[in-house]
Formats: structure tokens, C-alpha cells, sequence
């Protein structure tokens, strides 16, 4: 039976109609017209559908939307105010760590969920690594994803900033 | 994606209220705690008859305490969760839990529930495996009233417990662990969101002489429909010191305990390989935390 419920989606209240089996990912794509977040493996594999929900990184395929109330969540499109990118958006950038960009957005997010648990210093590559081990791109090869991530907690320490 | 028709989603505010859902409901209705291995099955057209979503996140069963010497994990507990608790920091007899917790990716243990883990009667999972090192044993909740099984009795076949439809896994109980004693868990897997090739926990207690008084070992990942007790690696090593030749030997013999499948994955072949390796590597992490460093040859 469908219901009318009410998901903080970037800060802002939507209100949605969503059936019971409904994912956060189909929620926020199909409903909420939020493509940022992509639908890859659709079963919790490859990452491209990372959110954050709570500030925690979670894959939207596999969260029935209906328990998504109540939480914050926030996509890929809730990071730059306005036109100034985000630090680790920025540093994708940088070091060209963007090909194809199907896994960008997932990879953005759970990076981002990283950086603010783990911001006292920058992390060796083995730890960046181990940071995105449930994010896949068929096209980098990883290694400017790694620097970006580098990039950006490097940065962040520097200006002693929170955002990041 | 096949998905479920569900007609219903329940966020009960009681392990009660759950059961009286269940007992209503009876096959139409799932709990969901995580959620992730649900939507696995989901995406393969496994539960398409699943009316019934029955969520637990507003039951009450995330904690972890420490009370009479007895660790309670409620069941809705996130990997994240129990990996951060302070109660399960720095105690070398639960280095298996901490291992284990250590494998998925940070989406997985955001997410993923202890007791859903457990519940799923996976043989491929991992927190299963450590916790039967540490004899765990569960607490489940029905109409009849509540009841504590011990998980070396819980699992039946794959994806098949002792439970009734009507009951409810509310707790896992990590009993105190005999003094001087470490615990470790190794995975063989392919990426971080696969699951175990194979999987080996093992717990050593030692005497103040330094001799083994009592060892664990526990396999997991394809080896057979539930995970199995290695005695035969247990008894080289039980009233001994420990020694390299020694915990090459119990690797050894952990062939007679296990019988492999050759899947997708990888040959039987491999996985009995890759036993006797890990059984010894994991002896080792487990003495290396008890201070007892046996150094392997480089």
C-alpha cells in the first residue's frame, strides 16, 4: 500500500509517494528526479548508489525508502553551494580523477563520509584505498581517485576547515 | 530488478509488538534489520511472495553491554556499531570480532546488522565464524516465550536455523573467555564486497607455563553447509607449546575436518590449500596478541 511520506533530502523536506518495497535509490531518482546517485549493480556491489545518510555512507539500492524517514540524507547533489564546488569534488578535478563519471558521484560520497571521521592527518594510499574498497570504476585504474583523496585531506588539514 | 510486492512496511516500537506481527502475518512477513543480505534475495527474485516488511530499527536492540561478565549485542547493532563500542576494544580474546568486522566496505558495515548476519544462516559470512570461536550463543524471542541456543546448534543448512517463522533473534551473547586467552579471524575473498572463499577463526587460552589448555578453530566460507569445528587442528596443539612446527601441523590436518566445493568462485582444491595456510596464520595472530611471538621464516 503506497504512503505519502516526508524524506530530508539536502536539507530540504519532500514529500514523496513511495510503495512499501520501494529503495531509497528508486525514490530518489524516479520521484525525487535526483540523478546524481546512479543505479549500477542494483544489489550492494559496486557503490555507484552511495548516499549519506546521518553523515554515514550507505548504498540507496538496498535502503527501503520508507526507513529513510526521520534521517538526513544526502546526495551528490547537496555538496557545492551554488557554483563553488566542494573540496573533494574540486580535487577530482584536479587530478583528473573522472572518466567515464558513473562511479564519480557514489565515489564523492563516501569519501567525503571518510574524510570526516578520519581528519587528523592524510592518509597513506593503502588507507585511501581501503577507504573507497566498496566504491568500483571500471576506468581509472584508482590511482587519481587515491590522489584526489589525498588532495583533498591534505587540503583540509591546511585550512584546519570542517567542510571537506 | 525483480522487487517484492509488498503491500506492507511495519516499523514496530517493540520486540513484542514484532512477534505479534510475525505470529499474525506468518509467511508473508520478513524482518528487516540491515537490510543488505534482504535485498540481495529481492534482486534475484527470491522473495517475490514476500508480502510484509517488518523493520527493526525503532525495536530497541542497538547496544552493546557487558554485564556478569557476559557481552550483549542486540541484534540490530551495525558493524560500524559493535567495531566502535569501547566495550570490545584493546580485549585480545575478541580479536576475531574485530577482525572480522575489518573485511566489508564502510557502506556494508553501516549498515549491515549483527543479528541479520547471523540470522541469514549464511556458511559464507564471516561474523558467524567468530562468534562460534568465542562460543557465542543467541537469544531469540517468540510466542512461547524467549529461549537461548547455543550458535554451534543454531545453524541446520544453508539458510536454515533452528528458529520458528514466529521468533525473533534479539540478542547474541558472547560468553567471558578463559583468562590468557586471544582470538583471530582470517578471509580469503576476491574484493571487499565478496564473500568468503573461505574463512578460518581460531581462539588459543594459555597456561601460565605457556602451554595451549585450551584452542578453537572454526572454518567457515564454502566448506560445507554450515561452518565446522576443526577438532582435528585443535587436538595437535591442545596441552602443548605452541611452536611453528606445531601450528604448520594443526594447518595441516584441517583437511579431515572440512570437506570443500568446488564453485564460480574457486576449486575444493584451492579452498583446502588455503586452509592449512590460513588455520596456521590465524594461530599466529592469535599467540602474537597473548605476546607469544613465533616469527615464520621469511
Amino acid at each position: 500500500m503506497k504512503k505519502i511520506i516526508n524524506l530530508d533530502i539536502n536539507g530540504q523536506s519532500q514529500e514523496v509517494t513511495v510503495a512499501p518495497h520501494q529503495t531509497l535509490l528508486q525514490v530518489l531518482r524516479d520521484e525525487l528526479g535526483l540523478l546524481g546517485t546512479k543505479k549500477g549493480c542494483d544489489t550492494g556491489g559496486c557503490g555507484c548508489c552511495t548516499v549519506q545518510v546521518d553523515g554515514k555512507a550507505m548504498y540507496s539500492c538496498m535502503i527501503f525508502a520508507m526507513s529513510a524517514q526521520g534521517k538526513k540524507i544526502t546526495t551528490v547533489e547537496g555538496l557545492a553551494e551554488s557554483a563553488v564546488l566542494d573540496p573533494v569534488q574540486q580535487a577530482f578535478i584536479e587530478t583528473g580523477a573522472v572518466q567515464c563519471g558513473y562511479c564519480t558521484c557514489g565515489m564523492i560520497m563516501t569519501i567525503k563520509a571518510y574524510l570526516s571521521s578520519n581528519n587528523s592527518r592524510v592518509p597513506s594510499d593503502l588507507e585511501a584505498r581501503q577507504a573507497i574498497a566498496g566504491n568500483l570504476c571500471r576506468c581509472t585504474g584508482y590511482q587519481k581517485i587515491v590522489d584526489a583523496i589525498r588532495l583533498a585531506a591534505t587540503r583540509r588539514i591546511a585550512t584546519g576547515s570542517q567542510k571537506g | 530488478m525483480p522487487s517484492a510486492t509488498g503491500k506492507e512496511f511495519l516499523q514496530p516500537n517493540s520486540h513484542q509488538e514484532v512477534v505479534e506481527l510475525l505470529v499474525k502475518h506468518g509467511e508473508r512477513a520478513l524482518v528487516v534489520g540491515g537490510g543488505t543480505f534482504l535485498h540481495g534475495l529481492l534482486a534475484r527474485g527470491v522473495l517475490h511472495d514476500l508480502d510484509v516488511l517488518i523493520d527493526l530499527q525503532k525495536v530497541g536492540l542497538s547496544y552493546v553491554k557487558h554485564e556478569r561478565d557476559v557481552f550483549s549485542i542486540g541484534a540490530t547493532t551495525t558493524f560500524a556499531e559493535l567495531a566502535a563500542s569501547e566495550r570490545v576494544q584493546n580485549r585480545p580474546e575478541l580479536g576475531a570480532l574485530l577482525d572480522a568486522l575489518q573485511y566489508p566496505p564502510a557502506q556494508i558495515r553501516n549498515m549491515a546488522t549483527v543479528g541479520g548476519c547471523v540470522a541469514s544462516a549464511t556458511p559464507l559470512f564471516d561474523l558467524p565464524v567468530a562468534f562460534m570461536v568465542l562460543d557465542s550463543s543467541v537469544r531469540a524471542v517468540g510466542p512461547k516465550g524467549a529461549r537461548e541456543i547455543g550458535l554451534h546448534k543454531f545453524y541446520l543448512d544453508y539458510f536454515e536455523h533452528v528458529l520458528e517463522r514466529t521468533e525473533l533473534l534479539t540478542e547474541i551473547l558472547v560468553p567471558r573467555q578463559l583468562s590468557r586467552s586471544a582470538s583471530a579471524f582470517l578471509k580469503l575473498e576476491t574484493n571487499a564486497n565478496d564473500l568468503a572463499l573461505l574463512n578460518v577463526a581460531v581462539r588459543v587460552a594459555l597456561d601460565d607455563k605457556g602451554t595451549c589448555r585450551d584452542v578453537r578453530v572454526v572454518v567457515g566460507g564454502g566448506i560445507g553447509k554450515v561452518p565446522v569445528r576443526a577438532v582435528s587442528c585443535e587436538d595437535v596443539l591442545k596441552g602443548q607449546q605452541p611452536t611453528l612446527a606445531l601450528l604448520k601441523e594443526s594447518g595441516n590436518v584441517v583437511s579431515f575436518d572440512i570437506h570443500p566445493v568446488s564453485d564460480f568462485r574457486t576449486s575444493a582444491k584451492y579452498r583446502s590449500t588455503v586452509a592449512k595456510v590460513f588455520v596456521r596464520r590465524a594461530l599466529l595472530r592469535a599467540l602474537d596478541r597473548l605476546g607469544v611471538h613465533l616469527d615464520e621464516p621469511s
